[in-house]
């Protein structure tokens, strides 16, 4: 089938799949399963197209002219719009599939079949952010996005944790989308329309207002990000979501940030390397503030939020890399560097879906999304703790799972980097910073995996916090996705060419991507010390069987260390689990420790809302109160107001005109 | 391709179980004790394969997998380097990464299994060894960047091989520094004093051994081999650092190696026997300063 016909078939198909919902609202069985029906094949021919365009396709271009300002309405899937719709279309699937077996029993007392059309439209927004070649097509999908998202966070509105999430959320992210209209009318000053072709072919004109350019891109593409610090508004927005939705905020949504650098990046043709440098502080920061955030929380969903912001970091670093590989005139390290970065964009999409599945699958169960009121799980949840510790084996980037590779394509491009000559090579100290989030990370999900799966329940019996393994409705999409998991991760040379394909495209360097079959050649190697762990752990565990035949199993309690009997009481909690790394960290770490006579615990504070942002508001807000004032005076005082308004304007206008 | 990096393979294999002896006897006799029999840790793994596995109640898969997956991905980064001093088993662009990302694995699998039994001492082990490998990992790592500026290789095969060999002079000053860090390392991996004490019988003060406190039978000697091969495997790097043997034939590479590894057991002796154990709010600053010692020596090169 012609690309283009997947491409427009499925977003049809997907917004067709929100309005069944809200037509078979009194008939929600039926209506989920259309819902679904129409929506997996939608989001599956989405990512058929841009899979399709990576082996070669020739490129997705229609174009519409509406009678608005700005130009043509232009759609172009190119392999940079092909990957990120790929990533948008089987961590979509995933979500959906889960989502309508995950909201079925709040039918009662929630507006079901709204969230799921909501909920395809936001998928249908962000197909459309992907694929959209003009600015005003590009704005009108990112505010149907941004907003789709808000009534999705909404669900829960009634209660007040979720509504001040909701709020910041819409604050920020129209503050985001202001930088994003005045990053298209700098740059569009001149330009016969606004579409990226236009855009692209103004970019070599525009030398000194490339810096701004690239500045407002940075706000309004890092706030959707969460790059620190503009992340806070993201661990309260993507807790406050039901699962699945945190999953395709987590997964999909904040890689549109990422995707809008990227395609800023390509439009451009060039970058700086102040650029460059900025990008790779700044993710080296949220990369390790966010995983450091990450293992100070007691709450399940902003653990994996604040893991976000990490995983973030690890991409914008890796892009910072890309950048200032390309403004030194380093292909390799470009290409290098942006293949980690779109590498490292799929495989969180994938392993973040998945954990918030499960998270989602624990919290449903349980009640709680309290770490320290969990434990012992894996044996009611079997299935749900599986995926889960694929999960997190994945996201601290171990092999042979997919998380690890796309770390050894960043230390790849930064160790590269430190072959040349240039002050290109002081990213090499990005290995170190790297190496600590990789430990940080093994700490968090170490503990989030032990404290919740693993062990006795924490909780007093008779609290109810028990654990169920949900139906195969939920824990089917959590296994796909952790299978895709481990295909990256034994196969990495599955999504490595491809990979080197888009970031040549956005490195505008072909000779880099020839320059780089060293690396791709090494997804052998890669394969072959998965296949070698694997192989020697099975010799092992039948090495183990043979000598186990001479005796039977025997069991017990647990060795108290001559001791009386364990309680559950006496297991190590997640507050104290953390306790060292947060200690060592102090007040980087942003935890208050709580140390009463028989409990310890943790209180997490983020130090740039509550220490920066919020005062900062509420200076604003006193500030502006004095103006207040003026609202009970005099008519007299609001005509002067009018007036002199008038006057300076006026003033500014024959200044303007008399100019020109 | 020569049988020579099988052979030494086996042959890190084969030793590897002495070293913890070694340095245990070296310990003893500066102490002026006599010790325990170098040799001693065979005879404990022997018996305990012999032995039946007792498991606790509590305990998953998970907890079975656990030493399984620690020993395994020990032997495969131990494919991952030169031990011949010319080429490794398995050698790819960035197997480096690999090589830390297995010990890692090892190390996950084993905190979970000490999580798995429900246990405060196996939990606050696991709390211990997580904190540790945190501040380990970037040393690793700026370790491998010294010998990526110095060699221009992206393999361990190649950065510890013919170009070490080449470059070894120009760049001593900062391979000694990285060696000396990645001694401190091997130290804080393989749980050996300063960080850990080997010796101690109170578990509150220890940090391996009390994760593995519930293993028993055939897995813990698995562990314990696991362990032993983690200090041969750290040793390997340190001795390859700092004798380069590439231009040497492999039998007398392959005997280099063995003597160096005795002498790195050798010195992690004379740690033990020459300080105590550090508190534990010290191990960070441990580990920063094995850390600082490798920045000065990428510092050294980049000039």
């Amino acid at each position: 089938m012609n690309p283009a016909t997947l491409l427009v078939g499925g977003v049809a198909l997907v917004l067709l799949g929100g309005v069944a919902s809200l037509v078979f609202a009194r008939a929600p069985r039926l209506g989920d399963r259309i819902h679904s029906a129409l929506m997996l094949p939608g989001l599956l021919a989405c990512a058929g197209a841009g899979g399709a365009v990576l082996l070669g396709a020739s490129p997705i271009a229609l174009s519409v002219q509406p009678h608005v300002p700005g130009g043509p309405w232009a759609i172009l899937v190119d392999p940079l719009a092909g990957w990120f719709l790929i990533v948008l279309g089987i961590a979509g699937a995933a979500a959906t599939s889960y989502g309508t077996t995950y909201l079925a029993h709040e039918r009662a007392h929630r507006q079901v079949a709204w969230a799921h059309a909501v909920f395809a439209l936001l998928l249908a927004a962000m197909a459309m952010v992907v694929a959209a070649h003009a600015a005003v097509l590009f704005l009108l999908a990112w505010e149907i996005m941004a907003l789709s998202a808000y009534f999705l966070i909404m669900f829960d509105g009634d209660r007040p944790a979720v509504r001040r999430a909701g709020l910041i959320y819409l604050v920020l992210t129209h503050t985001g989308t202001l930088a994003l209209i005045a990053m298209f009318l700098v740059w569009g000053r001149g330009t016969p329309d606004l579409t990226f072709d236009s855009l692209a072919a103004a970019a070599p004109a525009i030398p000194w207002r490339g810096g701004l350019v690239l500045l407002l891109a940075l706000a309004g593409f890092g706030m959707k990000a969460g790059m620190v610090p503009m992340h806070f508004w993201l661990p309260g927005a993507h807790a406050a979501a039901p699962s699945h939705v945190s999953a395709v905020l987590s997964g999909i949504m904040l890689k549109m940030g990422i995707y809008g650098l990227l395609r800023v990046l390509n439009l451009l043709g060039f970058a700086p390397a102040w650029f460059g440098w900025t990008l790779f502080g700044i993710g080296l920061v949220s990369g390790v503030l966010g995983v450091l955030w990450a293992l100070g929380q007691e709450d399940l969903k902003r653990v994996l939020a604040y893991s976000s912001v990490e995983n973030i970091g690890i991409i914008v670093l890796a892009i910072g890399v890309g950048v200032v590989g390309m403004a030194y005139g380093h292909p390799v390290v470009a290409v290098l560097g942006f293949m980690g970065a779109l590498l490292h964009t799929l495989n969180h999409a994938l392993f973040k879906s998945l954990l918030f599945l499960g998270a989602g699958a624990v919290v449903r169960a349980t009640g709680t999304r309290e770490i320290d009121r969990l434990g012992g799980l894996a044996r009611q949840m079997p299935l749900t703790a599986l995926a889960f510790g694929i999960g997190s084996v994945a996201i601290v980037g171990l092999p042979p799972l997919n998380g690890f590779v796309s770390e050894w394509v960043v230390y790849g491009a930064l160790l590269t980097a430190a072959e040349s000559r240039e002050v290109m090579r002081f990213v090499v100290f990005g290995a170190g910073g790297l190496a600590l989030i990789g430990g940080l990370a093994l700490a968090c999900f170490s503990k989030l995996d032990g404290v919740l799966f693993l062990g006795h329940a924490r909780a007093r019996p008779g609290d109810g916090v028990t654990g169920v393994e949900p139906g195969p409705g939920m824990v089917v999409p959590a296994l796909v996705l952790a299978a895709c998991c481990a295909v990256i991760g034994l196969v990495p040379a599955l999504v490595l060419a491809p990979a080197r394909l888009v970031a040549a495209s956005v490195a505008h360097t072909m000779n880099g991507a020839s320059a780089v079959p060293a690396w791709a050649a090494a997804a052998t190697g890669v394969s072959a010390v998965a296949a070698g762990v694997i192989l020697v752990a099975g010799a092992l565990i039948l090495f183990r069987g043979y000598l186990r035949r001479a005796g039977e199993l025997r069991v017990g309690a647990t060795w108290a260390c001559a001791g009386a009997q364990l309680t559950p009481r006496m297991q190590y909690s997640a507050s104290s689990f953390a306790a060292p790394l947060l200690t060592a960290f102090g007040s980087l770490a942003a935890v208050q420790q709580i140390r009463g006579p028989r409990t310890f615990r943790t209180h997490p504070v983020d130090r740039v809302q509550d220490q920066v942002v919020l005062p900062t508001w509420r200076a604003l807000e006193d500030w502006s109160r004095r103006l207040r004032a003026l609202v009970g005076a005099r008519i007299r005082w609001y005509l002067l107001a009018v007036i002199s308004t008038l006057l300076i304007l006026l003033y500014h206008l024959m200044r303007w005109k008399g100019g020109t | 391709m020569t049988p020579w990096p099988v052979v030494t393979l086996v042959m890190v294999l084969a030793v590897a179980p002495a070293l913890p002896g070694i340095a245990t006897r070296t310990r003893a006799f500066l102490t002026g004790r006599r010790g325990m029999p170098v040799l001693q840790l065979y005879r404990d793994l022997a018996k305990l394969l012999r032995k039946n596995v007792v498991y606790s109640e509590t305990t998953t898969t998970v907890f079975r997998i656990g030493p399984i997956i620690t020993l395994a991905t020990a032997v495969v980064a131990a494919t991952l380097l030169p031990l011949d001093g010319h080429a490794a088993l398995l050698s790819f662009s960035g197997d480096l990464v690999a090589f830390a990302g297995l010990l890692g694995l090892g190390r996950f699998a084993l905190v979970l299994a000490g999580l798995d039994t429900g246990s405060s001492f196996e939990g606050m082990g696991a709390s211990r060894e997580v904190t540790v490998s945190a501040f380990a990992e970037p040393v690793l790592f700026l370790c491998f960047t010294v010998l990526v500026l110095a060699t221009g290789e992206l393999s361990l095969a190649g950065m510890l091989g013919e170009r070490l060999a080449a470059v070894w002079v120009l760049t001593l000053p900062s391979l000694a520094l990285t060696a000396v860090a990645l001694f401190m390392l091997a130290l804080a991996e393989t749980s050996r004093v300063p960080v850990d004490d080997p010796g101690t019988h109170l578990e509150l003060t220890m940090i391996h051994e009390v994760i593995v406190l519930d293993h028993s039978g055939p897995e813990l000697a698995m562990i314990l081999f696991a362990s032993a091969l983690k200090l041969a495997l750290f040793g390997a790097l340190v001795v390859s650092l700092l004798m380069p043997r590439a231009l040497l034939a492999p039998p007398l590479a392959a005997l280099i190696l063995l003597g160096g590894l005795v002498a790195m057991a050798v010195g992690v002796g004379i740690v033990e026997a020459s300080m105590a154990r550090l508190r534990m709010n010290r191990l960070p600053q441990f580990l920063v300063a094995a850390g600082a010692l490798a920045v000065v020596g990428v510092i050294l090169l980049l000039r």
